[in-house]
């Protein structure tokens, strides 16, 4: 389970969203609350930013809606992940 | 005799200089995803330190290649050590803030306070050009550097991973080669210069390996 909410920084926030979609491959939006660890009207507000950078795409299949992480997110999360570590050596957390 | 060492100390700084412009650049561009406050004191620190290190070597080749009168060569290597050491004081200084800010993340000092003792040089340039002068300038960047190194030793500490620990290894020998090249000085030692110069480039191989073995994470 990722850490709470009020002491992650936004692009944590991002991060941990689409890491857990990166996870599942595609991901519905209650899986995402429950792994993100973000309630609905807060994911509602990240994913539409998320997919407004092109990050995270969506689809709907037998009424359910799905996320997927576009390319783009995919180097979005490597090049967190760099930055993590990169920060991590000073003490210093993102 | 110090001034047989120009050529090697120099080269080894050129090395250290283009490290440090690596690390500034990845610190830029990892600030530029994280909005990192702390990355871009890092970022700025780190290409001070790079412009110095390699304006430092360049005058010292300069002078080490030129032949002409004795006298000239020895105000080129004055002015080259007092930009070091100023570019460095500098340097340090905005990456000790950094790790200020990092720790006491309600109050961040202003940047203004932060940078008044490097200002306050600025008048005393001439001053610069004399030894005694010279020797605190290196004084202040080994407390600056050490300082910088026991931050490290409390990231280390709180992180126990492999990064955290190449950078105390590295700014650790970077404070050292500060103490050999102080020694050096004082004691007119050729060598014990030299020795400081192979334990900077020592600490910016270490932080090469850091860079790139950290930019490989994502990679995988």
């Amino acid at each position: 389970m990722v850490q709470a909410e009020k002491q992650r920084s936004t692009i944590k926030i991002y991060f941990d969203i689409l890491t857990v979609t990166e996870e599942e491959g595609e991901a519905k939006t209650t899986r995402i609350i429950q792994k993100a660890n973000l309630p609905h009207d807060r994911l509602m507000k990240h994913v539409a930013e998320l997919q407004k950078r092109g990050l995270l795409s969506e689809y709907e299949d037998g009424g359910s809606r799905y996320y997927r992480v576009t390319s783009k997110g995919l180097e979005f999360v490597r090049e967190v992940r760099r930055a993590q570590s990169f920060l991590s050596a000073f003490g210093v957390a993102i | 005799m110090v001034e047989p060492y120009l050529v090697p100390n120099s080269l080894l700084n050129i090395v250290s200089g283009a490290v440090a412009l690596g690390v500034s650049y990845y610190a830029f561009r990892y600030r530029r995803v994280t909005g990192s406050g702390f990355l871009r004191y890092l970022s700025v620190g780190f290409m001070l330190l790079g412009v110095g290190l390699l304006a430092q070597a360049s005058l010292y080749l300069f002078a080490a290649f030129n032949l002409a009168r004795v006298t000239d060569r020895i105000a080129l290597i004055y002015s080259a050590t007092a930009l070091y050491l100023v570019l460095q004081s500098a340097a340090y200084l905005i990456i000790a803030a950094g790790y200020t800010v990092r720790v006491q993340k309600g109050m961040p000092m202003d940047r203004a306070e932060a940078l008044a003792p490097v200002v306050a040089v600025g008048p005393v340039m001439p001053l610069l050009f004399r030894t005694l002068i010279l020797d605190t300038g290196e004084l202040v960047i080994l407390v600056l550097v050490s300082f910088i190194a026991f931050q490290g030793a409390m990231a280390y500490s709180e992180q126990r991973n492999r990064f955290s620990l190449i950078v105390l290894l590295a700014f650790a020998l970077i404070a050292l080669s500060h103490l050999g090249e102080l020694a050096g000085s004082i004691l007119t030692s050729g060598f014990l210069y030299v020795i400081g110069g192979t334990a900077n480039l020592a600490g910016f191989v270490l932080l090469l390996v850091f860079v790139i073995w950290s930019g490989r994470v994502g990679s995988s």
